[in-house]
């Protein structure tokens, strides 16, 4: 598919075609700009490309209508650079949000959320608030939120963006024991330490165009 | 639970934003206290047109000198007439009790007049009201009439006052319509603001669109409800107060508001009001949140 940006000299995503398999972890690596977030956005149908289809669980997102959308996002699970959390929440009611609002009871919540925070390994830390956490710590909440619906698919945009690399590590830890339940794990970085120890399929993208695509490679 | 979530929202958003709050509701209060005022004003010269036309009467006056013979003859005339459905005829006794009548308020006015000097007059009520013209050639120039009168004309003006008083009240409650709106477009920008990161959780997570929304509309819809009960105190208060002064004036001329007036033209407020902050919080939120 291509996308092109308005207002932009050269496509964002130009002729790039790749197929995910479900249960695989991939990451998409390259500098900055090459056009991996774009990859996520239209993934999670922010964005359309201009030319081609782009295919999520077998649901055609390039011609979804928009009131689909949200049934469509509850099926992916997404993790930022920045958590994204809510300041005003402890970490229980921050993952119980995400339930209760796509219409999930306060009984499911209570028996669903310590369940995944203790996953992440954030058993007796539920009722802090962010600002109570570290960042390790609050983008354990983050995957716990992004996993408690149990997503086919989860994507990660730098995660470990804003970690130092011992807590990196066990971010890509958590990633890999979610993977491993059968959760397809995308994830965009430039972190090349974790890509080199990880060992999993690597997408290199560079001005918008697949540069290489390699099972179990390294950063290069 | 969703009920309760949403519901606990709006009462959160109403108070986060006081100021704005109370402006949104004085703003919608004022315009549909005019929409109402106007409605009413609406329903009752609707009701005075049917009822005043209903009666209307040209009034042919005869001439102080007018011969006994000459007044038989016209009476005949006019009683044959096809166009004419009733004739009254109104002596000068009656003419000066109607005269006293009308004039009550002003003694020295009736004092100064005596019934010789007012005219006999044939009263008419037309089958047509419109025909009045073709009366009007016909007799003008019979013998012993002096004047022919038709009230319509009078009540015409009357009309013509209180019609422009209606578009007038319909102005005004139009452009604090337009205050209105633009403050609840406003408001619910800033509370779309102050609760973007839930927002964007909510979007991300696959919350759908009326979820994310009905907090914002119904936030509107609760000030426009709000703002129509005030309006409607408004009214109230206009009827009780005003119902001794300077309204006082006017009646008998206007068939009194009731209060059941009153209460049927709330609905009318309330609905506007509650469905021009709904479709206005919409449609901001469709250009603010890109839900």
């Amino acid at each position: 598919m291509t996308k092109t940006y308005p207002k932009a000299s050269r496509p964002s995503l130009d002729n790039v075609s790749v197929s995910i398999e479900k249960g695989e972890f991939v990451f998409f690596i390259g500098p900055s700009g090459s056009g991996k977030s774009t990859i996520i956005k239209m993934l999670l149908h922010e964005v359309s490309p201009n030319k081609g289809r782009v295919v999520v669980n077998g649901k055609d997102v390039t011609t979804m209508r928009s009131w689909k959308r949200p049934h469509f996002r509850r099926s992916i699970g997404c993790v930022f650079q920045d958590f994204r959390l809510l300041p005003n929440r402890t970490a229980y009611e921050n993952v119980a949000f995400a339930l209760e609002v796509i219409g999930k009871t306060k009984a499911v919540a209570r028996r669903v959320v310590p369940e995944v925070l203790e996953l992440v390994g954030l058993g007796g830390k539920e009722h802090r608030y962010p600002h109570e956490l570290s960042g390790g710590e609050q983008q354990r909440v983050a995957v716990a939120r992004a996993f408690v619906n149990r997503p086919l698919i989860l994507l990660a945009d730098e995660p470990t963006g804003n970690l130092d690399p011992d807590t990196s590590i066990e971010i890509m830890r958590l990633l890999d024991r979610i993977n491993r339940t059968g959760t397809t794990v995308v994830m965009v970085t430039h972190d090349s330490n974790i890509v080199n120890q990880m060992r999993r399929r690597v997408v290199e993208i560079e001005s918008g165009r697949i540069v290489r695509d390699q099972a179990r490679g390294v950063y290069g | 639970m969703r009920m309760k979530y949403v519901l606990t929202e709006v009462m959160v958003g109403l108070w986060r934003n006081v100021t704005m709050t109370i402006a949104m509701i004085i703003t919608m209060a004022v315009s549909l206290f005019m929409l109402g005022g106007s409605g009413l004003l609406y329903q009752k010269v609707s009701d005075m047109k049917d009822l005043y036309y209903e009666n209307i009467q040209v009034s042919v006056f005869l001439k102080t000198d007018v011969k006994p013979e000459q007044r038989t003859e016209l009476e005949t005339k006019l009683k044959g007439d096809s166009l004419v459905k009733t004739v009254d005829y109104v002596n000068k006794d009656e003419a000066y009790k109607r005269f006293q009548q009308m004039y009550q308020d002003a003694p020295d006015l009736v004092n100064a007049v005596k019934p010789d000097q007012l005219p006999e007059s044939f009263r008419l009520t037309l089958v047509d009201p419109e025909q009045y013209k073709q009366i009007y050639s016909q007799y003008k120039d019979v013998a012993g009439v002096d004047e022919i009168v038709d009230q319509s004309k009078l009540l015409d003006k009357v009309f013509g006052v209180l019609g422009g008083i209606q578009t007038f009240a319909l102005a005004i409650s139009i452009v604090m319509a337009m205050a209105a709106l633009l403050l609840v477009a406003n408001t619910i920008q800033v509370a779309a603001y102050s609760k973007r990161r839930e927002v964007a959780v909510m979007k991300l997570v696959g919350a759908s669109n009326w979820f994310i929304q009905a907090p914002f509309v119904l936030e509107a819809v609760v000030a426009g409800l709000i703002g129509s009960l005030f309006g409607l105190v408004a009214l109230i208060a206009l009827k009780t107060l005003g119902g001794g002064g300077s309204l006082s004036a006017l009646e008998g001329l206007i068939s009194p508001i009731s209060w059941g007036d009153i209460f049927l033209v709330f609905p009318l407020m309330a609905g506007v009001g509650a469905v021009v902050s709904a479709i206005t919080a919409w449609v901001t939120l469709r250009f603010y949140l890109r839900v």
